[in-house]
């Protein structure tokens, strides 16, 4: 047997933990002190008000409204990155015409072309989607929609649309990630695989769903909870591009919004301390459900 | 390893004597920490030396100063010549100057840890909450400096030479706290330019300028376009309607947070007025989703006639606007029983200049101030950001654009009739709750009835919770 | 046995529907990107007077103006700090998730929990604790703190990505390692890091990427030596001042340049790396 076990987990461990703790662990306990207090961000001087903020927060509507929009992204972020970059990825790798499993042509192209998102910052990208989402029928979006003889549609300046906008953009912005990824990971599924699915006469989609996704599992599970974090966590992209921000009519507010408000705008730091207190706790939860229940056996090849 | 958790006032300041001393010398150590536990706002630090004429502060020559000024629309040029002046004076001192956008990122740890700049131009969209600040006991008292002689006016205080609008604004608890230096006229811009080409004059009653729409509609040009992304800007003139039809305590009841203040008559027919705009086709297609520039740009393309803003426009729009282009701003016409004369609007008193408390050098931060609200320097000012400031008669003498010239005209004959509100600084969470009302009034799709309701429900909320600090006016 | 030699007509069917269905997204995707690309040549008139039409007149002293906004400069700030961050958490992040995925002691599910709920605290709320914190140490504005700040913050996803990754390597390869006589860190170091290179790609680029467009940490804590993205960032707010859009895309275009190339480089890496077969 090996010697030194402990020492080397010890060894190991320390540094990372050590600056864990110092500049993650130290702030984020600090926080959740401050959010027993009434302090206003701007001073040193506050007051220990107990569970006060707490208290208001579940009677305020605004948050409440922020919390369900949220809901919102959380469910269809994971849900439609998840599947465009797996059916990309699907298309890439297996999607090809001619003698057994072959990537489609073009495959170089495509798998450059549609990281392209990735390589801008998400404050440039909230600054283009709003123009292509101009609701003047000139607007890109409107004009190519005008030629399916559709639209013109107000976009981000419509209460019932705006919300979705963020969504579609939130999604674009996150597809070419996940796809790379799904990409490497089904590149190091051996080509037998496959084959051997063919062979024993599986269509294209029995093989995505049979053999495929149960292989990709351990990474879409990972996907899915990272998404959901975004989804819950979404600020800069929101703060950018919605009208207000958080509009309009409150239709595009979300809880880190309300956060950034209440403590940076309005002098309420005690209280969006307490906020991000009860967000981080509602992510843990929801992750802790999403880890839960798509747990599977793992398979290892 | 942990942040200093400071719980008594005594303790932190002892800890801001401490780095005070580091900065600036035994003097200031000793006066910030003499009154211990005491309260202390009477206590300024810096200085020390004799209060003469010139240097009526008693600043010390030796002491360094922090000035951290707002890089946006006004740029930082002024600045640099306002210190020029401070160096001449105090050849000695030096001077740290500091030019950012990100107020807020840079200046609230400096605010938490009891170091913050001597002068802090508190702007833009990251600046720090003032009305808190005030409220924290954060900000100098300015009575000295408002008693203090003006540079460049023979015999007259400081507070003599201002604005009354700005004596207003730099109020709290009756007190002086922040000087705003830039007076922002407001009301609806057009191209005096194109107006003389097709014979057009804004008009000077509603009905006036419904017809004035409709002949510019026709002329294939929309009368107007607002900046739909930031309902500020369309909320002037709703605002602006109503107080000028009720008179300015239409204004006093909204600040004051009195019952039924949103429920006002005037108020009403303001929000119907803009639903007429809106229903009559009169507004640009699409300007509800388009941000300050993107239909200010537009308006520069003559795509709409109006829009409403301030006078910083032209400056802002200085790369965008054509060669011929003539920025003018027009008052908004009058609703049927207006109270208030057509040529008189709603001016800002804006660009707050603080001295932090817990500044090292707040003598210095007062000179410094001084120096600002002095004729030469006012008018510079004006000179580099074609904007006026709240010194009474500075611009005179310079070389004034469209823009500029049109809103010293407005300023002198609306006098006294010009007015101001203050909800949005003094209650930051009820503004935003009112700004998404007008974006849903502007964009039509809510009634002038349930526009009333939703901002007295804000109103309504904001005068129940506990936290917030009332105030009222006049 | 018998593979299908000849493309049947379902296929290429399918094959074509696959093909429209990746040109539409390809066309969403670089739309947006080549728009930036021509918006940096134009005036801030053109860019939203007519912002789908090409510039009468390419302005390309919009680059000499976003050069004298020391772009360069900036550009070589993020390099080192995201150069010395990623490899620090891939290092750091591999070998606490290596310990927690294959060695059982107490307090080890408690520690894997500590890193993973860090993925899920908002981060700008601890922004003025951490300011005070990175101050105590003299850290403000330096490449050091910065790196220090990065590597902590990205830990908790690369901990959790990578313990997934360890935890399916199978035990027979450490085993006969280990039966050679190798020590606990040799074993890591030789045969686990190398096995576990197609996910450490993976989350490599999600490091870069992330670390690379992280503005909101450096804003607070690095005002006075600026990172590209908080650069970008602060510019963008500044729009709304004073409008020099032209300058600002041409910025935006010449902050695009590393993240290409580095993604370029490791396309490359990520396509030979992984289909090398070395899982068998």
């Amino acid at each position: 047997m090996q010697y030194g076990k402990y020492r080397f987990i010890v060894g190991f461990l320390i540094v990372p933990l050590a600056l864990y703790g110092t500049f993650v662990i130290s702030p984020f306990v600090q926080t959740i002190y401050y959010s027993f207090t009434d302090w206003t961000g701007v001073s040193p001087e506050f007051e220990y008000v107990g569970f006060a903020n707490y208290e208001f927060l579940l009677e305020d509507d605004l948050f409440r409204e922020a919390f369900f929009n949220n809901i919102v992204l959380l469910v269809g972020l994971p849900v439609f990155t998840v599947l465009l970059a797996l059916l990309f990825a699907f298309l890439l790798n297996v999607g090809g015409t001619g003698a057994g499993v072959r990537g489609i042509a073009g495959n170089g192209f495509y798998k450059l072309a549609f990281f392209m998102p990735q390589v801008l910052s998400v404050p440039v990208i909230a600054v283009i989607w709003t123009v292509i989402f101009s609701p003047e029928s000139e607007g890109l979006a409107n004009s190519f929609l005008g030629w399916l003889g559709l639209g013109p549609y107000d976009w981000l300046a419509s209460p019932s649309m705006a919300l979705y906008c963020v969504l579609w953009v939130l999604v674009w912005g996150s597809v070419g990630f996940y796809l790379v990824l799904f990409n490497a990971a089904m590149s190091s599924v051996p080509r037998d695989i496959f084959e051997a699915a063919f062979i024993d006469g599986a269509g294209r989609l029995s093989t995505f769903v049979r053999v495929t996704m149960p292989l990709l599992w351990d990474t879409i599970q990972t996907s899915w909870v990272y998404l959901a974090i975004l989804a819950l966590d979404a600020y800069a992209l929101v703060f950018v591009m919605t009208i207000g921000p958080g509009g309009p009519d409150n239709s595009t507010q979300v809880m880190a919004l309300r956060i950034a408000q209440e403590g940076f705008q309005n002098g309420k730091a005690g209280y969006a301390s307490a906020m991000g207190v009860v967000l981080f706790l509602v992510t843990l939860v929801i992750a802790a459900l999403l880890l839960r229940a798509t747990r599977r056996e793992r398979i290892e090849y | 390893m942990n942040a200093p958790r400071p719980h008594s006032r005594r303790i932190f300041l002892r800890r801001a004597g401490l780095s005070t001393l580091a900065v600036s010398g035994g003097a200031s150590f000793l006066t910030a920490c003499a009154s211990g536990g005491s309260d202390d706002e009477d206590d300024v630090s810096g200085g020390g030396e004799e209060q003469t004429a010139e240097n009526p502060f008693g600043v010390d020559a030796a002491d360094p100063l922090h000035v951290v000024i707002f890089n946006g629309g006004y740029g930082d040029q002024y600045a640099k010549f306002h210190e020029g002046i401070y160096q001449e004076q105090f050849p000695d001192a030096q001077i740290e100057h500091e030019a950012i956008t990100d107020i807020r990122q840079q200046m609230q740890p400096l605010f938490n840890a009891g170091n913050p700049p001597d002068v802090l131009d508190n702007a833009g969209a990251e600046q720090m909450p003032i009305s808190t600040l005030a409220d924290t006991g954060q900000l100098t008292d300015l009575t000295d400096l408002w008693a203090a002689d003006a540079l460049g006016f023979e015999g007259m205080t400081v507070e003599e030479t201002l604005h009354p609008i700005a004596i207003e604004a730099a109020e709290y608890a009756d007190r002086p706290y922040v000087m705003n230096y830039a007076l922002q006229v407001y009301g609806i811009w057009y191209d005096r330019a194109l107006f003389d080409e097709r014979g057009w004059e804004p008009a000077q009653t509603w009905s006036e300028f419904m017809d004035l729409c409709e002949t510019i509609k026709s002329a294939g040009i929309a009368p107007m376009a607002h900046q739909g992304k930031y309902p500020y800007y369309i909320q002037q003139v709703v605002l602006d309607l109503a107080v000028k039809h009720g008179g300015p305590e239409v204004a006093y009841a909204i600040d004051s947070l009195e019952p039924d203040a949103w429920q006002n008559d005037s108020i009403r027919m303001a929000a119907e007025a803009l639903l007429e705009v809106k229903n009559g086709g009169y507004m640009l297609e699409g300007t509800e989703g388009l941000d300050h520039i993107q239909s200010q740009t537009r308006w520069n393309e003559h795509k709409a006639a109006f829009i409403p803003s301030g006078s910083w426009l032209e400056n802002e729009q200085a790369q965008v606007a054509p060669p011929s282009f003539e920025t003018t701003v027009a008052p908004t016409p009058l609703l049927e029983g207006a109270v208030l004369p057509f040529d008189c609007t709603r001016l800002e008193a804006a660009e707050s200049f603080i001295v932090p408390a817990q500044a090292a050098n707040q003598v210095g931060g007062l000179e410094y101030l001084r120096i600002m609200l002095s004729r030469d320097g006012a008018r510079e000012f004006t000179e580099l950001t074609s904007a006026p400031t709240v010194v009474n008669g500075a611009a005179e003498g310079v070389e004034a654009s469209p823009g500029l010239a049109s809103s010293l005209a407005l300023i002198e004959s609306g006098g006294e009739n010009n007015w101001n509100y203050y909800f949005r600084i003094w209650y930051s969470p009820m503004a935003p709750k009112i700004e998404t009302a007008v974006g849903e009034l502007a964009a039509g799709r809510i009634s002038a009835d349930e526009f009333c309701d939703r901002c007295q429900e804000a109103a309504d909320e904001t005068a129940a919770d506990p936290a917030t600090q009332k105030r009222t006016r006049p | 046995m018998a593979t299908k030699t000849r493309a049947t007509r379902g296929d290429i069917s399918v094959s074509a529907a696959s093909h429209i269905v990746l040109i539409i997204w390809s066309f969403v995707v670089i739309v947006p990107f080549v728009w930036t690309l021509v918006a940096s040549t134009k005036t801030t008139r053109e860019i939203f007077g007519d912002p789908w039409s090409l510039p009468a007149d390419p302005q390309w002293n919009n680059y000499e103006s976003a050069w004298d906004k020391n772009v360069g400069e900036y550009l070589l700030n993020s390099v080192v700090v995201v150069s010395g961050g990623v490899v620090l958490t891939m290092l750091f992040g591999s070998m606490v998730a290596y310990v927690l995925a294959r060695y059982p002691f107490p307090g080890n599910r408690f520690i894997f929990y500590l890193f993973a709920s860090g993925m899920m605290f908002p981060v700008f709320l601890a922004l003025v604790p951490l300011f005070f914190v990175v101050k105590s140490f003299g850290m403000l504005s330096t490449f050091h703190g910065l790196i220090l700040v990065y590597v902590a913050y990205s830990l908790p996803f690369t901990v959790f990505f990578m313990h997934a990754f360890f935890r399916t390597l199978p035990t027979s390869v450490a085993e006969a390692a280990v039966m050679d006589g190798a020590s606990h860190t040799g074993v890591f170091f030789r045969v686990m890091l190398p096995m576990a290179k197609p996910g450490l790609l993976s989350i490599g680029i999600f490091n870069i990427l992330g670390q690379w467009n992280q503005f909101v940490l450096p804003q607070f804590l690095s005002p006075d030596r600026p990172l590209l993205t908080q650069a970008v960032a602060s510019l963008l707010s500044n729009q709304r001042y004073r409008a020099d859009w032209g300058t600002v895309f041409a910025f935006l275009a010449i902050a695009m340049i590393p993240v290409i190339l580095a993604y370029l480089a490791f396309y490359r890496q990520v396509q030979s790396g992984l289909t090398s077969g070395t899982l068998k």
